[in-house]
């Protein structure tokens, strides 16, 4: 008996030890993701039903920097960014208002202090982990810290004061604010929900800025978007492959995106870009000038292009009215004393001519501008801002009132002179990479010749105008422009505001230089806090009227956003906002699938 | 041995004062990589004092010159502000696909130069010399822009040759012989583009140092003694012009990183050319001190080979060396 007893404990130990070791092994790893029972409740989008597979291949002007969203600076890392990431609450490009996203819903408390985002339920990250409020609460702890420098930080700053959040269950978030804040759930736009399984830890160690590059490896990085990472291969392309968690659906409840895969490729020049469309190898282009966009629609191809109408891109004259230093070469001090006077500068801005502008510079694929709000923002346009057509009669008239005076030589050749009879001559700096700006510029130098200005265009390399206009201020006039990412005027605050870093005329003043300045900022940081859209929109107005008044900046043109695509694309539907043709993706599908099959 | 030590310390001058320069050049150069966030209105100018301050742009430049040199030893040779990585990885992988392209160039053209160089000399002044000095004429006066977009433009119209890219996108799914078909496809227009704007020079060099040598009294006793056309041209004439020949090759080694540099843009290349462009527009300035230390070692190791060369090629020099 007791040799069979031995036997069997020993049995029982061989039986404990196994159940042990099969714990230990099935038991879940950091590898494997949790599961997470709950109900998905997927986003169903309306639009064009389309199938699945395929690959769409897109060019990029540029290889992107980065997949890090704390990080990343560049349009093209924005754009695949944009593929690969999700928010709570998203801009819909093409009606440019607000939808769910993340967040299912969201109520703002009677004050305007308090927002309460509700997560979907069920929703997984590109690698397979469950989204919860953890994650957004991680997400803005690590923007919001100074020690990360995310770029983006400053816009969840109010006054000074960050906003905070806590997470009321695992789904709830409940965000205050220092002050009302006249955006309202537009601000949650853009901000990347960052997966916390993944980057708590090199954030602890002070590395989170290092990750992210594009050589890293696809199990390594993972998002909320409708794609996720394939493969980099360096100086050529980026490939990513359809997130199978994404969470959002067609009509027929049929999982987007649509395609199996996304491809960036890198050509670094506009027309080598147009090359490839042409040849096939592309199926959608974007950000098209308006020769190559009149090239590819005279030709006839087996694709579509689209003009899709006036941008967010607003290019504009301004002088330099920045308070002179010791190191200001007289010069330049000397003809800032014309520049200071508003008659002055309502001349120039009657003198030139918009709509040669349009035609010549754009071959009529834009519109002209008198304000900084472009028609392409349909909601925030000053329908009642005056559209004065050229005039130089009117430009003489008030250079006359503001002391001014003309002399002709024996040739014919008038000549404006100030009150002291001095020649009015200035130069105008420009991009010598934008030869749409450079082109503006030339037009702008013969329409004020013919108010007897004598107009020096100098085209300066991109990185050494930024320093002339907002390092060393050795500059008369520039010919600049500048791209709303958003249709709200708040993104543009800066620009208005006398403090602000863009106010590009005269940046960063300790105190506003002139009363209409000092209106303005009244009036930009009234809306800013403003609760609704009446309030902000009418004080916004009356900001736009004041800058159309004064004239700081004159504005010239607004480029149409120029885009194609293959016949075979469908639910191409290209919006003013970036992305222009990618702000849809995941509904994006290709109708015949052999084709690209074959490439 | 003595000879080889003197060209390394030359070469270690050379590179030591080509990286001051480069350094001082880019860094002194107006406006930085952070410039271009003062336009965004969304960027406050305290965060971009805080980059700047984290990349170093505002510590001294002597400082930040011994901390590249570091890197340097290191093997990273700085960091990329764009990238946000070491440069040296990035710099590799690109120089490689350049190398790949322009080593291509470089036999090929050579290959061609030396017989077609040859062929000219041996009928200086006659119809078929003056046709190739047409020609090598009229391909110098084209700009090398004009060519590659000339050769895209039929490319696209052919509809037979890949315009731009390095390999197809299932190129990974292909056979071998089916990825070195995809790679020469993908290599054809710009080796094509730089052969043509590299073989006039050459071809011209070739021809007027042979017709040169053609002349000598001992190439024409040698005819006399009646030695094969052929034989007197090959064995004979060429080695005698080599000495010209020989430094204008090392020359072509130098340039390997930097020659094909415009058509690689042009062609969507993913060599060096694009990399260090938009380096240079970006004031990326340790990419772009990277691009110029590695390309002057090229052109030290270029010379240095060109000089063994010369050294082996011509007794002369041995000579000379040896007394």
């Amino acid at each position: 008996m007791k040799p069979e007893r031995a036997n069997c404990s020993s049995r029982r130990i061989v039986f404990l030890l196994l159940f042990v070791l099969a714990a230990l092994f099935t038991r879940p790893t950091a590898g494997s993701p949790p599961q997470n029972n709950s109900k998905e409740e997927l986003l169903v989008l309306a639009g064009e039903m389309g199938h699945p597979g395929g690959r769409l291949v897109v060019a990029l002007r540029a290889e992107p920097k980065t997949l890090n969203p704390l990080i990343a600076l560049d349009a093209p890392s924005r754009e695949v960014i944009g593929a690969m990431q999700a928010d709570l609450v998203h801009i819909n490009r093409a009606t440019q208002l607000t939808e769910p996203a993340l967040a299912k819903s969201w109520k703002i408390s009677p004050d305007g202090l308090r927002y309460t985002l509700v997560l979907r339920s069920g929703l997984k990250f590109s690698d397979g982990y469950p989204l919860d409020a953890d994650d957004v609460l991680f997400t803005f702890r690590v923007y919001l810290d100074e020690k990360v420098h995310a770029p983006q930080r400053d816009l969840l700053l109010f006054d000074g004061k960050p906003l905070s959040l806590r997470k009321t269950d695992s789904q709830t978030i409940v965000f205050q604010l220092p002050k009302p804040y006249g955006v309202a759930e537009r601000m949650f736009d853009g901000w990347a929900i960052l997966p916390k399984h993944l980057l708590e830890k090199p954030y602890e160690e002070g590395k989170i800025a290092q990750l992210g590059a594009l050589a890293t490896r696809p199990n390594e990085w993972a998002g909320l978007g409708p794609f996720r990472l394939k493969e980099y291969v360096a100086g050529q392309r980026l490939v990513l492959e359809r997130n199978p968690y994404f969470w959002k659906a067609d009509e027929k409840g049929n999982r987007l995106p649509y395609l199996n895969e996304l491809v960036f490729l890198f050509v670094p020049s506009a027309d080598a870009q147009v090359l490839r469309f042409q040849s096939g190898e592309t199926d959608v282009i974007s950000r098209l000038g308006a020769e190559n966009f009149s090239v590819l629609s005279r030709q006839e191809g087996n694709y579509t292009m689209v003009d899709a109408g006036p941008g967010f891109e607003y290019n504009f004259l301004f002088f330099n009215l920045s308070d002179p230093t010791e190191k200001t070469p007289a010069e330049i001090v000397q003809r800032q004393k014309w520049f200071r006077e508003a008659k002055f500068r309502q001349a120039v801005s009657a003198a030139i001519d918009r709509e040669a502008i349009v035609r010549l510079v754009y071959q009529g694929r834009g519109a002209p501008l008198w304000g900084l709000v472009t028609p392409g923002n349909r909601r925030w346009q000053d329908e009642k801002l005056p559209h004065p057509p050229r005039s130089l009669d009117r430009a003489r008239t008030l250079l006359k009132e503001a002391g001014f005076s003309w002399t002709s030589a024996s040739d014919g050749e008038i000549t404006l002179l100030d009150s002291g009879g001095k020649p009015v001559e200035f130069s105008v700096v420009t991009s010598s990479s934008n030869a749409d700006r450079a082109k503006m510029a030339t037009l702008i130098q013969d329409d004020l010749k013919q108010l007897g200005m004598r107009v020096a265009v100098v085209p300066l390399e991109f990185r050494s105008l930024l320093d002339r206009v907002t390092q060393t201020k050795e500059y008369d006039a520039c010919v600049l422009g500048m791209v709303s990412p958003d249709a709200d005027p708040n993104v543009d605050v800066n620009v208005w505001l006398s403090r602000g870093g863009t106010h590009l005329w005269n940046p960063s003043q300790a105190h506003p230089a002139t009363p209409w300045e000092a209106e303005i900022d009244r009036l930009i940081d009234e809306q800013m806090y403003a609760r609704t859209f009446e309030q902000r929109k009418k004080l916004y107005d009356r900001a736009q009227e004041l800058l159309r008044e004064y004239q700081p900046m004159i504005f010239l043109a607004s480029p149409d956003i120029l885009t194609g695509a293959k016949k075979s694309v469908g639910n191409f539907r290209p919006a003013v906002l970036e992305p222009y043709v990618l702000w849809n993706v995941e509904q994006l599908y290709l109708k015949n699938d052999a084709v690209n099959a074959t490439r | 041995m003595r000879y080889l030590l003197r060209r390394s310390a030359h070469a270690a001058f050379l590179l030591l004062g080509v990286s001051l320069l480069a350094f001082a050049f880019t860094v002194l150069a107006p406006g930085s990589y952070f410039d271009e966030m003062r336009l965004n209105p969304q960027i406050a100018p305290e965060t971009i004092v805080a980059l700047r301050s984290r990349y170093e742009l505002d510590r001294p430049l002597p400082v930040r010159y011994v901390h590249w040199v570091i890197s340097l030893a290191h093997g990273d040779m700085g960091f990329s502000f764009a990238y946000n990585t070491p440069v040296a990885p990035l710099l590799l992988v690109r120089a490689r696909n350049t190398l790949l392209l322009t080593v291509t160039v470089m036999l090929l053209a050579w290959g061609i130069a030396l017989p077609l160089g040859i062929w000219s000399a041996d009928h200086l002044g006659r119809l078929p010399d003056r046709l190739l000095s047409w020609g090598t004429a009229a391909l110098l006066v084209i700009p090398d822009l004009v060519l590659a977009l000339g050769l895209l433009v039929i490319a696209v119209k052919m509809g037979r040759l890949p315009t731009g890219g390095m390999v197809s996108l299932n190129f990974e799914n292909l056979s071998f012989l089916g990825k070195t078909r995809d790679l020469l496809l993908h290599m054809a227009l710009p080796v094509a583009a730089l052969v043509l704007s590299v073989l006039p020079l050459l071809v011209r060099h070739v021809r007027a140092a042979v017709a040169e040598v053609l002349l000598a009294p001992f190439l024409l006793a040698a005819e006399g003694h009646g030695i094969p056309r052929r034989t007197l041209l090959y064995r004979y004439a060429l080695p005698a012009a080599a000495n010209p020949l020989v430094a204008l090759f090392g020359f072509s080694i130098g340039t390997l990183l930097s020659g094909s540099l415009l058509i690689e843009v042009v062609m969507s290349w993913p060599g060096l050319g694009p990399f260090l462009l938009e380096a240079i527009l970006a004031r990326d300035i340790y990419v772009v001190i990277g691009g110029v230390l590695l390309s002057t070692l090229f052109l030290v190791g270029g010379n240095f080979l060109a000089d063994l060369l010369l050294y082996w090629a011509d007794p002369r020099i041995r000579t000379e060396t040896g007394a």
